[in-house]
């Protein structure tokens, strides 16, 4: 059980964070153990009832079992609802607290870390992952814990009106509490191994097919790739099916044990009575009493795949959990330089290489200025490192050479947070919130009014597709259905409410036709002009690119700064390599 | 589908085993019991107690078959499914690939399906144990005691009818407070997802306490939700546990009276709860269920949607027929218009034809209905082979149709493996020298010649990435590669600059002269200027273009329009 026992840590490190409430715990294991015990009780007091009166005494002899009876038949049912009521809520109340750790965590951790997030389909797995771990009280730990205080009084029960009896029962439930969960829980941790290790061929296989059925179709290759995926679907099945043997030892080894305690009970049992050491009519309540107690152990085996399920998940989240802290904070003594003193001021590069954090430099020896009122296009062939240059701009990465400063203050010397509304970046895949659409502008700025915030659409070229919404702001907006010109628009209109003294835009023309295009950059050297903020673009349209103050060429690690009419001359097709032959 | 009945089987047969020993062992004993209570001593029932320990052996036996088997046959079901879904879902074709159903098929295979899991392995298999098993147990009940069973029968009913009362009556409610709870949960991981952004704002500490406060009124939506929840789970206890109490009272009074024996109470009393066990078990499990079936219902839907026809006519030689489109009208679910709406397009041997307009108009459908992949709505598609015979495209047998066709659309299949290995995945065998030829006139070649390995760089998974203009570089030298009468090229050039552009441009000249008959659809103006005839598309009136999907509106690109 190797997984398990590496990350029984991880999961005790996870529910300090989860802090179930102790009074809420106490009193769902509380409930918990009565519904169940009156489950054990009906049938040992039942057993005693049937066996006293099978020797006709007096009827008020009995009346108290016959009370009891009743009442326990009702007492599982109520009780069962109270225990179920509490340990969720006790659940529910630890996922509010481990989303939002989880959140506050992330939002001061490393910028790596959550951009990592965005990968692939991690952000449905961390909100499934956080599930399984808030589970796990319910699922999990709450099952022993009301199975535990059970078990003990059953043992104890047993033990009392014979003792050889309570031995067997108790070595019994060592099996089928301790053993065979155990097994279930290496099955459990070994499933999701194979799961884990197979799921991620067979979605690239059926991606594969559903995403490329159109070229699969034409070259003829679908039954190819089907039958490649059949391959690897009954590898992982019989990978799984190796995986799950431990869970049917579990099964058999519980039922095994449960067996074996009510057949031992009965002989011990029977053999006191004979002995005279034995009532007989506590022959059936020794004998019945651990036939009832297969239902407290029933559900231990789940319980305990559903701890190792959480363990796992738990890990997965450690890192989100527990990031490390952000490197490049700046020195408490920096952050003095405020808006004030920063205003009005260029954005310059002088001799920058930019790279991401232990690779090779992406572009080398940018120098560049953008004054207020300006707009600074970056073209080049793609993978050229325009967009690590870019975030170097905005600050978001250190350069690995040289320094980019504002208003002659060095980024790396003003506090991030005061940096951010100075200078704003919008990323290529920057989010569109699930959510109304004057949410998603006030994100930007929160004390925007409203006609503001429809000024800014109408700036981003969005004001027909605003005027077709019916809610107007107020519409709730689904980023799968918006089109990637639309959702790019409204990136570029949340950039402009930032009111940020510098606009750093990821090809906010893309999806865009050439004169979309165009339109667009004559819109955004008119902000640059009327709100004296300096813009940098990132752009493939070469109409675009004329309107431009001035146009930087980032290809094969270098950039060379020009005016766009200088690149205009060397013709449309040839521009980025003939300009560059010729710097 | 083999894999299910095979497991109903396995699971009926396993049950009804389970079941027979139940009573076996309650019999058993109730036997030893009643005879030791009435003096008899423990040596004459040796018989009987070897006989239980059989019993609870082979109770072991089928608790192990049953788990071990049902996950297997649970893996099966599933892997058979997720096969049939996937090869129905491809050859429905473009039709239903590019629909708003596509993302749900892609979560349906890669994920939905493996809910189904605790549906077979423990919801089925409870479901066919009360079928089969309660009404066995009931009938062994009533042989022994008719009262008994006489109270149970009438408890049963009783306990699928509250549930189905208490749900139907918070049914309403529950699924608006779903539908909140999931919409909270979602708006806390949309906040994650969107940090980065937020970050670059300067706006991520704000939202911590909207995440707490989304969290709380999550939960308490929850609460209120599972406080009616629940209710029919405890409906389910709570009548299943008095009846057997009632059971217990009923048989310990006639007991008393002498009316019964004690073996007799006995065996009444260890079958009770087991009767209503099974159904108790599709109680604790119908939550598991609701996400199985909801996948299940999923993957009927797509298996329920007829594939297009299939002709059976061989096609003609492309290389001398003539494609004739006429009057072609498409239409997309959800969608108010049809695109194209009755476009007219003739194709030459050996000609470049470019369709241009509007994003939305219908150019990578007409593209698709050329191709067979899709059928159309109105309007025809004849070919007319050099004789002049004129067979409808829909009669044509697929297979002979792509055959003679190429493809290039906006992300080629990339698989693990070297550049080269994936330039000629689909062409098999090519001598270098072609392969580099096809290279240089695709302008892959120029990426080969950046990359640390050249031709040997490897791809995929742990390789390299290709961005979106070099892979489609790539894609076009396949195309170049193949020897396909019919070319159709979907935006070659969207992710490249002006100077691949050319290139892409000089590929395109370069097949036509080599005979191929060429279909461009084209963004950019420059491009359709390559092409012998163009042929613009435009919105319909009645669409409403939207601010981001302006027309081209671009006179030398409709010039040409017709054929």
């Amino acid at each position: 059980m190797t997984v398990a026992t590496t990350t029984r840590g991880e999961l005790r490190a996870t529910l300090v964070i989860l802090a179930p409430s102790k009074a809420l715990t106490t009193a769902a294991v509380a409930a918990g153990a009565t519904a169940l015990g009156s489950a054990v009780a009906l049938i040992a007091v039942s057993a005693w009832l049937i066996s006293r009166a099978a020797q006709h005494p007096s009827i008020v002899v009995l009346s108290v079992a016959v009370v009891a009876v009743r009442a326990l038949g009702v007492s599982r049912g109520v009780f069962r609802y109270l225990e179920r009521l509490t340990s969720h809520d006790v659940a529910l109340r630890c996922m509010v607290r481990l989303r939002e750790q989880l959140y506050r965590r992330l939002a001061a951790a490393d910028r790596s870390v959550v951009a990592g997030l965005r990968q692939g389909d991690l952000m449905a797995r961390v909100g499934a992952d956080v599930d399984l771990v808030g589970d796990v009280l319910v699922r999990g730990l709450l099952p022993f814990a009301v199975a535990s205080v059970v078990c003990g009084a059953g043992v104890a029960l047993l033990a009392v009106v014979l003792p050889g009896a309570g031995a067997i029962l108790g070595c019994c439930l060592l099996v089928a509490f301790g053993l065979a969960p155990w097994l279930a829980g290496v099955a459990a941790s070994r499933a999701h191994q194979v799961a884990d290790e197979t799921a991620g061929e067979l979605s690239a296989l059926a991606r594969e097919l559903l995403d490329h059925a159109t070229e699969l179709t034409i070259v003829g290759r679908v039954e190819q790739r089907l039958a490649g995926a059949a391959r690897a679907e009954a590898s992982r099945a019989r990978a799984l099916d190796d995986a799950a043997r431990p869970a049917a030892w579990s099964a058999a080894l519980s039922t095994a044990a449960m067996g074996a305690a009510v057949v031992a009970c009965l002989y011990v049992g029977a053999a006191a009575v004979a002995g005279d050491r034995l009532a007989p009519v506590m022959l059936a309540v020794v004998t019945l009493t651990p036939l009832a107690m297969v239902e407290v152990v029933g559900p231990l085996p789940a319980a305990a795949a559903a701890i190792v399920r959480a363990r796992l998940a738990a890990q997965r989240l450690r890192p989100l959990l527990y990031p490390t802290p952000q490197a490049s904070s700046p020195p408490a003594a920096c952050s003095g330089a405020v808006e004030a003193d920063l205003h009005p001021g260029a954005l310059s590069a002088h001799d920058v290489s930019c790279a991401w954090p232990g690779r090779r430099p992406a572009v080398t020896g940018v120098t560049v200025e953008v004054v207020p009122g300006q707009v600074l296009a970056i073209t080049g062939p793609s993978g050229g490192g325009k967009s690590t240059l870019l975030r170097t701009l905005a600050g978001l990465l250190t350069p690995a050479e040289g320094s980019v400063s504002l208003a002659g203050t060095p980024l790396v010397a003003i506090e991030p947070h005061a940096l951010r509304r100075l200078v704003t970046m919008t990323a290529e895949d920057a989010h569109v919130f699930t959510t109304t659409l004057r949410d998603n502008l006030l994100v930007a700025r929160g004390k925007a009014t409203d006609p503001e915030l429809t000024a800014a659409l109408e700036r981003a070229g969005l004001r027909v597709w605003l005027e077709g919404l019916r809610d107007g702001l107020a519409t709730a907006l689904e980023p799968s259905t918006m089109s990637g010109g639309e959702r790019r628009r409204l990136l570029l209109a949340r950039a402009f409410l930032v009111g940020s003294r510098v606009l750093l835009l990821d090809e906010p023309a893309e999806h865009l036709d050439a004169a979309a295009a165009a339109e667009q950059m004559d819109e955004l050297v008119s902000y640059a002009r009327t709100e004296q903020v300096a813009v940098v673009v990132i752009t493939h349209d070469p109409d675009a690119l004329t309107r431009a103050d001035r146009v930087l060429l980032v290809a094969d690690g270098y950039a060379v700064s020009s005016r766009p009419d200088q690149l205009a001359v060397t013709g449309p097709a040839g521009a980025v390599p003939h300009h560059l032959s010729s710097a | 589908m083999r894999p299910a009945r095979r497991y109903i089987t396995l699971t009926s047969a396993v049950g009804i085993g389970v079941g027979a020993l139940v009573v076996a062992q309650a019999l058993l004993l109730a036997d030893v019991i009643a005879a030791v209570f009435a003096g008899a001593d423990v040596t004459s029932k040796d018989r009987e107690l070897g006989l239980l320990t059989g019993v609870v052996a082979a109770r072991v036996a089928l608790a192990w078959v049953q788990e071990r088997y049902g996950e297997r046959a649970a893996t099966a079901v599933i892997a058979d499914l997720r096969h049939r879904v996937l090869a129905h879902a491809v050859a429905l074709g473009p039709t239903f690939l590019r629909s708003d159903q596509r993302s749900g098929v892609t979560t349906l295979v890669t994920a939905g399906l493996e809910n189904l899991r605790p549906y077979l392995s423990r919801y089925l298999p409870q479901l066919l144990l009360t079928a089969v098993v309660t009404p066995a147990l009931l009938l062994v009940v009533a042989l022994h005691d008719l009262l008994s069973a006489v109270i149970i029968a009438i408890t049963l009913p009783l306990v699928p009818i509250f549930m189905a009362l208490v749900g139907w009556m918070t049914q309403k409610n529950a699924m608006l407070r779903l539908a909140s709870m999931q919409r909270l949960s979602a708006q806390v991981l949309d906040l994650l997802a969107g940090l980065p952004t937020l970050v670059a704002l300067g706006r991520e500490q704000g939202p911590a306490t909207r995440v707490r406060e989304l969290g709380e009124a999550h939960r308490r939506a929850t609460n209120t939700t599972l406080r009616t929840a629940f209710l029919s789970s405890m409906v389910l206890e709570l009548l299943t546990t008095l009846s057997v109490a009632l059971v217990a009272v009923s048989v310990g009074l006639r007991l008393l009276s002498g009316s019964l024996d004690l073996r007799t109470a006995l065996v009444v009393l260890i079958l009770a709860p087991e009767v209503y066990l099974p159904l108790r078990q599709v109680g604790t499990q119908f939550h598991a269920s609701t996400d199985g079936l909801a996948a299940l219902d999923q993957a009927f839907g797509v298996l329920g949607r007829p594939l297009p026809p299939v002709g059976t006519q061989l096609a003609p030689d492309l290389r001398t027929a003539i494609i004739e489109v006429r009057n072609l009208v498409v239409r997309h679910d959800g969608r108010q218009y049809a695109a194209p709406d009755g476009v007219d397009l003739t194709l030459l041997p050996g000609t470049v034809t470019a369709v241009i307009g509007p994003s939305g108009c219908g150019k990578s459908t007409l593209a698709e209905v050329v191709l067979r992949l899709r059928t159309a709505d109105e309007g025809s598609v004849d070919v007319i082979d050099h004789d002049g015979r004129r067979t409808a495209l829909a009669d044509i047998e697929a297979g002979s149709w792509l055959n003679q066709t190429a493809w290039l659309g906006q992300s080629p299949v990339l698989v693990p493996g070297s550049i080269r290995d994936n330039t000629v995945l689909f062409a098999g065998h090519i001598p270098d020298a072609e392969l580099e030829v096809a290279a240089r006139a695709s302008g892959l070649a120029e990426v080969v010649a950046g990359l640390p390995e050249g031709w040997d760089t490897c791809l995929g998974s742990g390789g390299l990435g290709l961005s979106a203009g070099q892979g489609q570089r790539l894609a076009l030298t396949r195309v170049l590669l193949t020897d396909a009468a019919l070319v159709v090229l979907d935006e070659p050039s969207a992710h490249l600059d002006r100077a691949a552009e050319t290139v892409v441009r000089e590929a395109i000249s370069a097949l036509s002269e080599a005979g191929r008959t060429v279909l461009l659809i084209a963004h950019r103006p420059a491009l359709a200027a390559a092409a012998d005839h163009v042929v613009s598309l435009a919105l319909p009136s009645t669409a409403q273009p939207s601010a981001a999907e302006v027309p081209v509106a671009d006179a030398r690109a409709t010039a040409g329009a017709g054929a």
